[in-house]
């Protein structure tokens, strides 16, 4: 293969209007799936918001809200990202601008029939999979759709080499249609069900495969990639080291496919498969806090702009939530710590220090730092996003902090025995009752986390509508900054 | 492997990388070490688990149940022992542990809901006091009611008994000391 590697690109080669629309589906669905969010953490606090209606009651809407966060939200900013970073280190356009299109329009339309299908009742059961078998197909098909797209990219690149950002978004790509299908083969029954080709622990076992590593190539090292892309680039600091990038990506991505069976611990699984688990789990962390000291080291020379930056504000504190939570996660992973915490709202702190933390602000900040160069026209509102930042950091702290709580208390109120030996606690309904303060914290985290995200919204189309305005009459004076 | 002149050097990529620099650091000593760490202590952890401890989830629990028998012998000794009497004092505290625990199925007025009234005439497994005691200490599985002996204790399931057995001698007319006789011709 030849590589012309030109030294500079002209940067009308791009296909950037790809990039705005997943833009734009990013922070729409974003507001949609975090406002489903605080509706149901609502219900958990006042249980008349489940309205009495089967279509919006807490067993259906859950589903929505992770649906609609993991692969709506966070999964139109990876394509968004990717689209726009991967063709300028690549220096070359999308491999096809028809197949993106495909790709983005089938992705949306697979949102749409999750946001349909969920309410109407219709699922697999399985978490983080719940999807029936004719969206199932669907996704697969798009999938292969972006993989072709993404790989006839690399092919046609015009440089040698590969930078770190693309590497994590490989194991994204491939990975994730690994997951996906394995884990969503059935056989169909009729139009809207179907049965599981595995049954029983195996079928618990691929479930909690599929579903750890969504965590892991959906959440984690798409991310990793946008961080090694937008960080340095954001604080125009060469990235601390190259060699490290190296090793953390290896071990990350060979290790995390092996820890599935840690949300199995004392079940009907094996015991040896649930010390795998266990092990690899633990063996993770080194690798994930690889990733946190590429992104902190990296800003070395340039902490005093994070004062003022609300960029690389959202960065620091999403690679350190990103740290905090890939400390917790293996914590949680070893037998003792699970025994105590499974089943409980720790579990749902846990996961959103990671969603809140890492993805929701690597997002907000790759979002702010785009939009001027998407649309050519500075943030309409600066302050605003300092602010977004503060509400957003404050609705996590709440909303972990509340979770914990609640996790702790819950787990050791299960277990706890009187003087008598008997169950210091009978009737769960007690222990459910004494967890409405949390929920009322959560809420609140929550509330302040989604107007932080109403704001961004209505800062970012501020600024995309000064952009177009300024566009429709070019004899106006330049804007005053 | 910590050389000065490695550190911060330029790798030299940024024009393949959108102008994005790297620098080629060796990886931090504590990073490594900890990597090590985790590693040694998960081969450790394994091997000991399983070969030397042979530890397993079924040996805990016996374990924890050894222990248990151990701690609250004396306890589970005297439990056994507590007697069925119908008093007012019996009923009036069985009242409270209804409330409780019974309400959720049996419904707060005993009519009923997802478990069975317990103001009529029928007692579908069993009538006599006796009977009643062995339905709440060992529930109906089958049906859906636990087993409420181990976690109300032998004392308050009689006082509930109690509590069941007069309120439906009273919704039926009956003198609840009636209800303790076994049926006549039945």
């Amino acid at each position: 293969m030849e590589y012309t590697n030109p030294t500079k690109v002209d940067e009308s080669i791009y296909d950037d209007d790809i990039v705005r629309m997943f833009f734009g589906a990013t922070v729409l669905w974003g507001v949609v799936g975090m406002l489903v969010g605080v509706v149901i953490a609502l219900q958990l606090a006042w249980w008349p918001a489940n309205l009495g209606l089967p279509w919006t009651t807490f067993g259906r809407l859950r589903p929505l809200h992770t649906n609609a966060v993991i692969f709506a939200f966070a999964g139109n900013i990876c394509f968004a990202g990717i689209y726009y970073s991967m063709q300028r280190l690549l220096k070359t356009r999308m491999w096809s601008d028809k197949l993106s299109r495909i790709h983005f329009w089938g992705w949306q339309a697979i949102i749409v029939a999750a946001a349909i299908t969920l309410p109407l009742g219709l699922t697999q059961s399985k978490e983080y999979a719940e999807l029936i078998w004719p969206i199932d197909v669907v996704i697969a098909v798009v999938w292969v759709v972006f993989a072709v797209n993404f790989f006839g990219t690399l092919a046609t690149r015009r440089v040698k080499h590969i930078y770190v950002a693309i590497w994590f978004y490989i194991s994204f790509v491939i990975t994730i249609a690994v997951l996906h299908i394995v884990n969503s083969l059935a056989i169909p029954a009729t139009l809207f069900r179907s049965y599981p080709l595995y049954s029983g622990m195996t079928d618990a076992l691929v479930q909690w495969w599929y579903g750890h590593n969504a965590v892991g190539f959906f959440l984690t090292t798409p991310f990793l990639g946008l961080m090694y892309y937008f960080l340095p680039r954001a604080a125009e600091r060469p990235v601390y080291s190259y060699r490290l990038s190296i090793v953390h990506f290896w071990a990350l991505v060979f290790l995390y496919i092996w820890t599935g069976p840690h949300h199995l611990l004392y079940s009907g699984l094996p015991d040896w498969a649930q010390t795998l688990g266990v092990v690899f789990s633990v063996m993770l962390l080194a690798p994930s806090w690889g990733g946190m000291l590429n992104g902190l080291l990296t800003l070395r020379g340039a902490w005093h702009r994070v004062r003022t930056d609300p960029v690389l504000k959202f960065f620091v504190v999403a690679v350190s939530f990103y740290g905090m939570s890939t400390f917790e996660g293996p914590m949680m992973a070893i037998r003792a710590v699970n025994g105590l915490a499974h089943f409980t709202n720790w579990v749902i702190g846990h996961v959103h220090s990671g969603a809140l933390g890492w993805v929701g602000m690597m997002t907000f900040g790759t979002l702010y730092w785009l939009v001027p160069k998407l649309w050519k026209r500075e943030l309409a509102y600066p302050n605003m996003a300092t602010t977004h930042f503060w509400l957003a950091t404050i609705g996590i702290v709440l909303y972990t902090v509340s979770m914990w709580a609640a996790g702790l208390m819950e787990g050791l109120m299960w277990r706890a025995v009187d003087d008598r030996g008997l169950l210091a606690n009978p009737a769960f309904m007690d222990i459910v009752d004494r967890l409405d303060p949390f929920y009322g914290l959560r809420l609140l985290g929550g509330l302040l986390y989604l107007i932080g995200a109403v704001l961004m919204a209505w800062n970012l189309i501020k600024t995309i509508a000064a952009s177009r305005a300024e566009v429709r009459t070019p004899s106006a004076a330049p804007a005053v900054p | 492997m910590r050389q000065k002149a490695d550190r911060d050097r330029i790798l030299g990529h940024e024009n393949e990388a959108d102008g994005i620099q790297e620098y080629d650091n060796p990886l931090p000593d504590w990073w490594l070490g900890l990597f090590w760490i985790t590693i040694i202590w998960g081969v450790a952890y394994l091997v000991h688990y399983h070969f030397i401890a042979h530890r397993s989830p079924e040996a805990a629990l016996a374990q924890e149940l050894a222990a248990a028998e151990l701690r609250w012998a004396a306890t589970q000794a005297s439990e056994t022992e507590a007697e069925f009497v119908l008093s007012a004092e019996a009923v009036a505290e069985g009242e409270s542990i209804f409330q409780t625990y019974c309400v959720a199925c049996h419904g707060a007025n005993m009519l009923g809901g997802i478990g069975p009234n317990l103001l009529d005439d029928e007692w579908i497994h069993g009538g006599t006091s006796e009977d009643i005691v062995r339905i709440i200490t060992d529930g109906v599985p089958e049906k859906g009611m636990v087993p409420w002996g181990p976690v109300l204790g032998s004392d308050q399931v009689n006082r509930v008994a109690a509590y069941v057995i007069s309120r439906n001698a009273e919704a039926l007319g009956r003198d609840p000391a009636e209800a303790l006789r076994p049926p006549e011709g039945s």
